[in-house]
């Protein structure tokens, strides 16, 4: 989501969503009207310009707007979320193209599913274990289709070379130097009739979870494949399929799938209620929540997965847009984190949190209605989530307390610190705020807004020279795993030239230690304490601040029903069972 | 006049070289690593490196924009590995000479990006061109012959506010309230010519006009002070006192000298707007050439940024020497050696 100034642009995203309390129509989101069931006429869809889709191809498809949209409509997967929007059920697989939710051996390091009969392709032929075994072949070829999610490249039990990548290189590369790794691959994930399985290297006891929330797993047609030129190329076995082509530019049309059977389905994933849905590209976000609040012709059948740009606030006062307006709390998390190097005194990253106010950072952001506190880098409702509990000062802050910790720790004040931040309007004016809140408590503050474009390179540069950094994350599926380990993990992190995600050059033995543990379970209780108790440690090393939980205020037409906003919807407005009347 | 339009053609393509250089140069010297970026969220070095060296990105820039320029004389085949093309044919993607390189971004060659957001350009900037051409001609000459009245005070005033009114306001104002809140014209979206001539340009109307204001209100003013200057001139002086009647004075003698400079200015800003109109793009969705630099840049493809600056290089270079050659005509004293 690009205007979320996040570096989770690209983020097959969890569902990390406290929609009940948050819902300005009640429930969970739930509004527009009665509740119709009936299949009716065009549903549409508007998005901005700036966030077009990048990939359609379920192997290279990371945001996760597109993850949900395109699990609802067209891919299918082997587990998927149901369209609950209670928090647990909605993170919690169902069976979608296989049997079951899968069944583990070996310590979770092998994973079986089998597929369900009668399940087709959009052109009739029947969906084969090949082709979930040649979808998953796909997402080793990094150099012909890159971008899409790669864990599978970590986890299957295939052998790495010296440099840690991985010997087989994908479906595409048939010379001889890849034949040790097709045989490996073809070892690590075997056919034995509809039934598939995979042998990992590691652990996985997440599995199902990562296949619910991201597509790289999904089946694929090998008939259908030409790599690069497929990236906008929709091969259906879900209920809908694509009418002509995708227009980057413009969107596409989405029409029902004649060889889709319901009775292979379950209800509590896909209705499928509307006949057609057109996905609309247009200008921005100002303009979506123009045309949702004026409500007029095709846009009274529109949702968006625009949340309502604060300019628009003053504007939803009114009872006939207030009743089409939901407000669910984002899966992404906002945060600062410390430069370790830099700032390698712990008292001084002590004082740096104590003094700092989430509530000024808020509050100059646009207040409650955009933004919620943050208790953890962890979103609430990933799983096994727990407030970090080094993080417990007011949430304005406590200057008090933050001097006598610069006192303590015997550094000259105004102790100087260079707070680097991705520039807009709004980031300046919150990072004004924050710098008040800072030199109150004595520090002498620079700012440094960088632009959008360049703002990550900079700062995964070992030699920056910040202090503090802005940084916002969102897990891909609802475990810790896919958040602390990334982030703050300096043994895949940290190289030379680059600090990759973790900005503030974070590496700690004791963090580590407890990634390999968590890495190393077999259940996902014993990994979910192990992720819980990396969390204490890096509050307790202060290796980040804790800032907000971004609010999604989307507002949707009067002929929409049904209107849902799930945690399996990643927050965005829930296809499987939204329709129009 | 041929040896010269060959001299600065030459002169032409020489900038267009020099230009790709510069613009490969200051794409690699910016903290941006596009292989970091295309590889995905979480990449481990090796893996970065693999999608590096599979875009080509390791290879010494200069090497990388040989490439390029060969390119644009035989043509490429992607993907860049000629192992994978071999063992692959379903996976080839051919570009035709002059080639502009792949986009991994678009997913396609930059010669066919650029030929999907040319026509919108085109369409926005000539549509624009006419409105702004005509208004800013009239009220120009309105002025000048009415100088000093309340209608010329009136013209002049005007000029001035939506000169100074910036094109996104403009543009906003008229998409918010224009389009959707009184529904006086329908949210613009771009048709091609072909499609529907009528609808293509009832859809061109609102982005056209945004455009069309500001340079109007800059050519209304300066259209009648190169008028009013024109018409101290000598020669309109005796035909004046031959007892010439004052609009085929205006139009025989005055606007005639006037115009030369005008031109020049019409011509370069034309030619600058059909590289895109950024901004009313922008505003209004049209994904013309403005939108594709801005999201180019954004996502830093290199080859959609050095295929954008190529075209809009060419389009200068050529509205220059149309330029040129049109002060000739317009203009006796003008030769061109």
């Amino acid at each position: 989501m690009t205007t979320n100034r996040r570096r989770v642009a690209v983020v097959g995203a969890i569902a990390a969503l406290s929609v009940g309390a948050l819902a300005a129509c009640g429930g969970a989101g739930g509004s527009g009207g009665s509740s119709s069931s009936a299949a009716k006429g065009t549903l549409y869809y508007l998005t901005q310009t700036s966030a077009k889709p990048e990939h359609l191809d379920p192997q290279r498809v990371y945001i996760g707007r597109d993850i949900t949209n395109l699990s609802r409509l067209v891919y299918r997967q082997l587990v998927t979320f149901p369209d609950s929007a209670d928090k647990t059920a909605g993170v919690t697989p169902v069976p979608d193209l296989a049997t079951n939710t899968g069944t583990s051996s070996n310590g979770a390091k092998t994973w079986q599913f089998t597929l369900k009969d009668g399940v087709k392709w959009q052109d009739g032929k029947a969906i084969t274990c090949d082709d979930l075994k040649y979808g998953a072949s796909r997402v080793f070829a990094q150099s012909v289709i890159p971008g899409g999610p790669n864990y599978l490249v970590a986890y299957l039990n295939i052998p790495t070379n010296k440099d840690g990548s991985s010997i087989y290189a994908g479906p595409y590369d048939k010379s001889a130097a890849n034949q040790a790794g097709q045989a490996a691959f073809d070892k690590a994930v075997t056919c034995n009739g509809n039934t598939i399985t995979y042998d990992f290297k590691k652990p996985w006891p997440d599995f199902p979870l990562a296949i619910a929330a991201l597509h790289m797993m999904d089946p694929y047609r090998q008939d259908k494949d030409q790599g690069d030129k497929s990236n906008y190329s929709v091969f259906s076995d879900g209920p809908y399929e694509l009418q002509g082509t995708w227009n980057q530019n413009t969107g596409g049309t989405f029409v029902r799938n004649p060889n889709y059977d319901a009775a292979t389905d379950s209800t509590t994933v896909r209705k499928a209620l509307p006949n057609k849905i057109v996905f609309q590209v247009t200008s921005d976000a100002e303009t979506i929540a123009d045309r949702l609040i004026a409500d007029t012709g095709n846009d009274k059948n529109a949702v968006t997965d625009r949340s309502v740009p604060s300019s628009r606030f003053s504007q939803l006062n009114s009872d006939s847009v207030k009743s089409r307006l939901t407000s669910v709390s984002s899966p992404y998390i906002d945060y600062l984190q410390m430069n370790m190097k830099r700032l390698s005194n712990p008292l001084v990253r002590q004082a740096l949190y104590e003094a700092t106010s989430p509530q000024a950072w808020i509050d100059a952001g646009g207040g409650s209605k955009a933004y919620l506190p943050a208790h953890s880098i962890v979103n609430p409702v990933v799983h096994g989530y727990q407030p970090n509990p080094a993080f417990n000062a007011p949430l304005s802050g406590d200057a008090a307390k933050a001097k006598q910790l610069l006192q303590q720790a015997g550094v000259k004040t105004p102790y100087p610190i260079n707070f680097m931040y991705e520039k807009t309007t709004t980031a300046d004016k919150q990072a004004a705020a924050l710098k008040s809140s800072w030199e109150q408590a004595g520090f002498k503050v620079t700012l440094t807004g960088i632009d959008a474009d360049n703002y990550y390179s900079t700062i995964q540069k070992p030699s920056n020279n910040g202090d503090l950094y802005w940084a916002g994350w969102g897990a891909d599926w609802p475990s810790a795993i896919t958040v602390t380990p990334p982030l703050f993990d300096g043994r895949i992190n940290l190289t030379k030239t680059s600090s990759q995600n973790d900005y503030g050059q974070y590496n700690s033995p004791a963090f580590n230690k407890l990634v390999d543990e968590a890495q190393n379970a077999s259940t996902l209780d014993a990994q979910t304490t192990a992720l819980q108790k990396a969390d204490a440690q890096l509050g307790k090393d202060y290796a980040y601040v804790p800032l907000e939980n971004q609010v999604f205020n989307l507002l949707h037409g009067s002929n929409v029903t049904n209107y849902l906003q799930t945690p399996s919807s990643n927050g965005y407005p829930d296809l499987g069972g939204i329709n129009v009347k | 006049m041929f040896a010269y339009i060959v001299r600065r053609a030459v002169i032409g393509v020489a900038l267009l070289i020099v230009m790709s250089l510069v613009t490969f140069i200051l794409f690699f010297s910016g903290a941006f690593d596009p292989a970091r970026n295309a590889c995905g969220k979480v990449c481990s070095p090796a893996q970065i490196e693999q999608t590096s060296k599979a875009l080509g990105y390791d290879k010494p820039i200069l090497t990388q924009w040989g490439s390029f320029l060969a390119g644009i004389v035989v043509g490429r085949d992607y993907p860049l590995d000629k192992k994978v093309r071999e063992e692959n044919p379903d996976l080839v993607t051919h570009c035709a000479a002059p080639c502009l390189g792949y986009s991994m971004v678009n997913t396609d060659t930059v010669n066919n990006v650029l030929k999907s957001a040319i026509p919108i350009s085109v369409s926005i900037a000539l549509v624009a061109f006419v409105f702004w051409i005509i208004g800013g001609l009239l009220f120009g000459i309105i002025a000048a012959m009415t100088k000093g009245s309340f209608l010329d005070r009136g013209i002049v005033g005007l000029s001035l506010i939506f000169y100074a009114f910036p094109t996104f306001v403009v543009g906003s104002l008229l998409l918010r309230f224009v389009a959707i809140k009184w529904q006086i014209f329908a949210l613009p979206v771009y048709v091609p010519l072909t499609q529907s001539p009528g609808l293509w340009f009832t859809n061109l109307i609102l982005p056209a006009v945004t455009l069309a204001l500001f340079y109007m209100a800059a050519y209304a003013r300066m259209s009648r002070a190169f008028i009013i200057e024109a018409s101290t001139e000598d020669y309109v002086r005796t035909a004046k006192a031959k007892g010439v009647k004052k609009v085929p004075l205006m139009f025989k003698h005055t606007l005639r000298a006037a115009l030369t400079p005008l031109v020049t200015m019409a011509g370069l800003d034309l030619a600058i707007l059909l590289g895109g109109a950024i901004i009313t793009e922008d505003v209004f969705g049209f994904h013309g050439l403005g939108l594709l630099a801005v999201t180019s840049n954004s996502r830093q493809d290199l080859p959609t940024i050095v295929g954008i600056v190529l075209l809009l290089s060419t389009f200068v270079i050529i509205a220059n020497i149309v330029v040129d050659i049109l002060y000739a005509y317009i203009d006796p004293r003008v030769r061109l050696d």
